[in-house]
């Protein structure tokens, strides 16, 4: 099959790779070539059926699928070109690609500018250890609503839901409209990983047990899962004798977190952030490659698909205007760091002259007043309360950056009680 | 199944049942295998360290200090023309203390003596710059060359897989309910299965961790197994480089210990625990066996980091009071022939095993079956492509070639729609059985992604719904039903 050349490439066409074509050709960039594995468009909003999506990019409230079909029409009015069931399975370190579909076979795609937009995938049961069989029946979230929103069919019939991410939380009032069983929804820590809408509209609503402090510590059946031991935890999450309890289930979905996809952009040597598992970034969305850029789940775990638009479109934006040799060059370095209550923030350097949104994440919830803030003396907001479960924004202003005494070389970002 | 006729039955498609069917069918012989299991590997051969061991752990005198560098010898040998993965990684006994390296020193003897070679005792500190993650605190330590790594389930897969071409036939969830005996009990003369009998005068019980159970059937109780399970973290291949080499520790009275591994497949593998089990198929995973797992591991490479662990197994072994292998043939019942207790290394064991088994029934059994080689035996066989293993220009020529071989469905292991076909035209019937043929599912993942479209591609090649695929046969179906819509999608 032919090579192909462009100005963009970007990899996946989720959110933030349908927003990121529409900005590489709003910025002047001809052919711009969004490569999608899967056979539709649109990512995981494909299986997000619920509503709550497009409350910020279109003030109404769309379902995911719908939420998606705007952006995709924008897409191609844009003229973005798009390759479905082509999986990217090689990247260069310039950003090259390697590239595979049933129609064309194994092809090579060069790009001047190349956008990361790969999403992120769920953690399997693998990596949080829980000890027991490994009977049929237990699915990342993710999975089983793949399963019943797109194949029609049911995980099982009486579910437990380890985690409270709100992948977990939309299942569960999901499995109940289906006619199944939710034991309860158990999350280890003292607070939900999820949002508080969620948390009300998916469990409060149907009568769904939340349990915080507990998880489960052992899994039953060798054929299909039979039940499951959950138990307390002390401060430092370990099960407190006692408190076991077992209960009967058919099925136990997962939402004990997600992943960034990011073997492609280990392959090309893009420096991974320890905390954030995505791309070190600058606020240009560019990584430690150059020509590559990067948006979306593939970065850091957004809580709302409409940002991630928004931030697919302006790395979108940054990567045509590279593509053309016209982006900024960079003025100076300040690396952003995270305080006390801060590990998960995005970008994580800044180098330009203009204005920049840091976006970030708390580890502990403070359920009172409180400010977000950075330093030094660059931003404060006060806010009745701070959750892990929601992303943060922070402003800078370019001209106060830009008047930083040359000594200062990195920003801090933090959340506390006032 | 209506009641056949065989040469020989052997029950259990373990490596052991496997590796002597494949020897078996270089003759003109009717050989029939027989497992409970609904897709194979399933017993020990399926969860186990993998290692090739190079031959210096056995007492020589032992059967196993016989076996196993022998067996060591011919997967080298067979690696290639049976087309399974074999990693040449050698291994490391560490030693922490003096005391350790006496027991080091008796190793290297005890290895000559078995004929193991290149064995040499190195120093802590050449050890660390060959292998930089090793822990500061070994002192010394026994370098095994020939100790290599393998894919388990592909060499499973391809000695059974080879005996099928060469016309053996294979019978899964066919389960050995009793010995079928002549009427005055000095023969046998068959088996009965859930599924019907078959009929043949020479069995082999290669039944793994159920061997002693078989054996009582012949009136053999000369020996009993004691099940010991082995737990196991699988981690990222990430982080498969941490070491080049398989390490254990010193051996304690319980076994070798905990072990740090490079698979084949380049993830690193850490355990197994030892704890004897009262049942002969709970497979589960503890809390305290995995703590073992890691703090074994960490002491032999301290920076193991554990947020890069997929998965967690565990394995039985099946260790015989007698602490040896059972390898004979029984006097009476005439006919029936011990593979028994096979415990490790058994895997690297059961080659040698499979050919002494050979030689020992055509001295012993000539009566009852005879041995002319085959003329038309095919030596050779080929794995269903490794798409993730090919060049690009070879990844390209079979993509072109077959489209389906450009559908990619588990997106960690890079295993395509092909693969999965292939596998299925070649006998795998659960999800699980896809995985152990392709590996679709066993990447960092666990399916997750896969899952779905592995049940869709094993219905429609089945020809069934997606509710009757099983995970792993038996009861585990995937899927429980449909939802309430489905019926209003046109799809039915
Ligand atoms: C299961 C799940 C449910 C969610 N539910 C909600 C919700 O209810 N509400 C909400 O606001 N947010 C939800 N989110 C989060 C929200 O969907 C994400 O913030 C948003 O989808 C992220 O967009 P993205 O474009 O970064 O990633 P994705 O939507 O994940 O898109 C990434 C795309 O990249 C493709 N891709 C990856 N690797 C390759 C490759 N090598 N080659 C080709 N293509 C590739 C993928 O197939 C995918 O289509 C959910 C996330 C998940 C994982
Ligand atoms: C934790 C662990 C680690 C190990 N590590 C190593 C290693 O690194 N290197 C090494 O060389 N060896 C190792 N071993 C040993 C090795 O795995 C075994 O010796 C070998 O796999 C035994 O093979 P087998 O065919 O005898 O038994 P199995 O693989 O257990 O096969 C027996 C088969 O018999 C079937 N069966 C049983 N009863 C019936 C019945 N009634 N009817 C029909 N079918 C039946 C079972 O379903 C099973 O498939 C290890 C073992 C364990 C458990």
């Amino acid at each position: 099959m032919a090579d192909m050349q462009v100005d963009v490439a970007i990899i996946g066409a989720g959110p933030a790779g349908v927003a990121a074509g529409i900005g590489a050709r709003e910025a002047g960039a001809e052919d711009v070539l969004v490569l999608e594995r899967d056979w539709d468009l649109g990512g995981i909003l494909q299986q997000c059926i619920h509503p709550g999506f497009g409350l910020h990019a279109f003030k109404e409230e769309l379902t995911g699928p719908e939420y998606m079909h705007r952006w995709i029409e924008r897409a191609h009015k844009a003229g973005v070109a798009f390759l479905t069931n082509s999986m990217v399975f090689k990247m260069e370190s310039d950003g090259s690609l390697w590239v595979m579909n049933p129609e064309k076979g194994v092809f090579h795609v060069t790009a001047k500018a190349t956008v990361l937009a790969m999403g992120c995938r769920e953690r399997p049961l693998g990596a949080i250890n829980v000890p027991g069989s490994r009977p049929s029946g237990i699915f990342t979230a993710g999975t089983a609503q793949r399963f019943v929103n797109m194949e029609g069919y049911m995980p099982g019939h009486r579910t437990v839901i380890l985690g409270s991410g709100d992948i977990g939380l939309i299942m569960a009032r999901r499995l109940v409209w289906e006619g199944a069983r939710v034991e309860g929804v158990f999350e280890l820590m003292p607070w939900a990983g999820g949002l508080r809408r969620n948390i009300a509209q998916c469990l409060n609503d149907y009568g769904i047990p939340f349990y915080l402090s507990q998880t489960v510590i052992q899994v039953h059946g060798r054929d299909r899962l039979e039940g499951v031991t959950v138990a307390g935890v002390d401060e430092k999450r370990r099960p407190v004798a006692g408190t076991e309890r077992y209960i009967a289930c058919d099925c136990l979905l997962l939402a004990v977190g997600l992943i960034p996809e990011n073997e492609l952009s280990r392959m090309a040597g893009v420096d991974i952030h320890a905390a954030t598992g995505g791309p070190v970034l600058n606020e240009f969305y560019q990584t430690s490659r150059p020509s590559i850029f990067a948006a979306g789940n593939v970065v850091i775990v957004y809580d709302l698909a409409d940002w991630v638009s928004q931030e697919g479109v302006a790395a979108g934006r940054n990567a045509a205007l590279y593509a053309a040799g016209i982006l900024e060059k960079p003025v100076r370095r300040i690396e952003v760091r995270g305080g006390r209550n801060v590990r998960l923030f995005s970008p994580q350097n800044i180098v330009g002259s203009g204005d920049v949104t840091v976006y970030f994440r708390v580890l502990r919830p403070i359920e009172k007043r409180c400010r977000i803030f950075a330093e030094p003396g660059l931003f404060e907001r006060r806010q009745r309360y701070v959750r892990p479960g929601e992303m943060n924004e922070i402003h800078l202003k370019g001209a106060a950056l830009q008047a930083l005494p040359e000594t200062v070389t990195t920003i801090t970002l933090d959340a506390e009680e006032v | 199944m209506t009641d056949k006729t065989f040469d020989i039955v052997i029950v259990g498609a373990g490596i052991v049942g496997a590796t002597l069917a494949r020897e078996l069918s270089a003759y003109s012989l009717r050989v029939a295998v027989i497992d409970k299991a609904s897709d194979i590997p399933s017993g020990a051969s399926r969860a186990n360290s993998a290692m090739i061991h190079a031959g210096y752990d056995d007492q020589p005198g032992t059967i196993k200090a016989d076996f196993c560098p022998i067996g060591n010898r011919l997967y080298h040998e067979l690696a290639a023309p049976l087309d399974f993965t074999l990693k040449e990684c050698g291994s490391y006994v560490c030693g922490f203390d003096d005391d350790d390296r006496i027991h080091l020193e008796k190793l290297l003897e005890q290895g000559r003596a078995n004929r193991v070679p290149g064995l040499e005792i190195i120093s802590g500190e050449t050890l660390r710059r060959r292998e930089p993650y090793a822990s500061g605190d070994i002192t010394h330590a026994l370098r095994a060359p020939t100790g290599a790594v393998i894919n388990n389930f592909e060499a499973v897969l391809a000695f059974i897989d080879n005996a099928q071409q060469n016309g053996v036939e294979l019978f899964l969830e066919t389960e050995l309910k009793d010995l079928l005996l002549s009427a005055d009990g000095a023969e046998v003369v068959g088996v009965a299965t859930n599924r019907g009998r078959l009929f043949a005068p020479v069995v082999v019980n290669a039944a793994g961790v159920y061997s002693d159970l078989v054996a009582r059937m012949a009136g053999d109780d000369s020996f009993f197994i004691r099940p010991t399970r082995g737990e196991y973290y699988i981690m990222d291949k990430r982080i498969g480089s941490l070491v080049n080499s398989f390490f254990f520790a010193c051996p304690t009275p319980k076994g070798k210990g905990i072990t740090v591994a490079p698979t084949a497949e380049n993830n690193l593998l850490i355990g197994p625990t030892s704890i004897v089990q009262p049942g002969r198929d709970d497979t589960s995973t503890t809390a305290d066996g995995l703590a073992e797992v890691i703090d074994g591991a960490r002491r032999l490479i301290p920076s193991i980091p554990l947020n890069m662990a997929i998965t967690a197994f565990s394995g039985l072994r099946a260790n015989p009071d007698t602490k040896d292998f059972i390898v004979n043939v029984l006097e009476r019942p005439l006919g029936f022939v011990n593979a028994a207790g096979i415990k490790s290394p058994g895997f690297t064991s059961a080659p040698a095993i499979a050919c002494h088994l050979v030689e020992l029934m055509k001295d012993r059994l000539a009566k009852r079956i005879s041995f002319i080689p085959d003329p038309t035996f095919i030596p050779e066989r080929k794995h269903t492509p490794r798409f993730e293993m090919l060049s690009l220009e070879e990844k390209r020529r079979l993509a072109e070639a077959d489209p389906r071989y450009a559908q990619i469905v588990c997106r960690c292991e890079m295993v395509t729609e092909g693969q999965i076909v292939e596998a299925i035209t070649r006998g795998a019937r659960t999800v699980a059985a896809v995985k152990i043929w392709t590996r679709a599912g066993a990447g960092r993942c666990q399916g997750g992604f896969c899952g779905p479209r592995v049940v869709d591609i094993l219905a429609r090649e089945l020809g069934v719904s997606c509710e009757e695929i099983t995970r792993h046969g038996g009861h585990s179906r995937y899927l429980v039903g449909k939802t309430k819509d489905y019926w209003f999608r046109g799809e039915n």
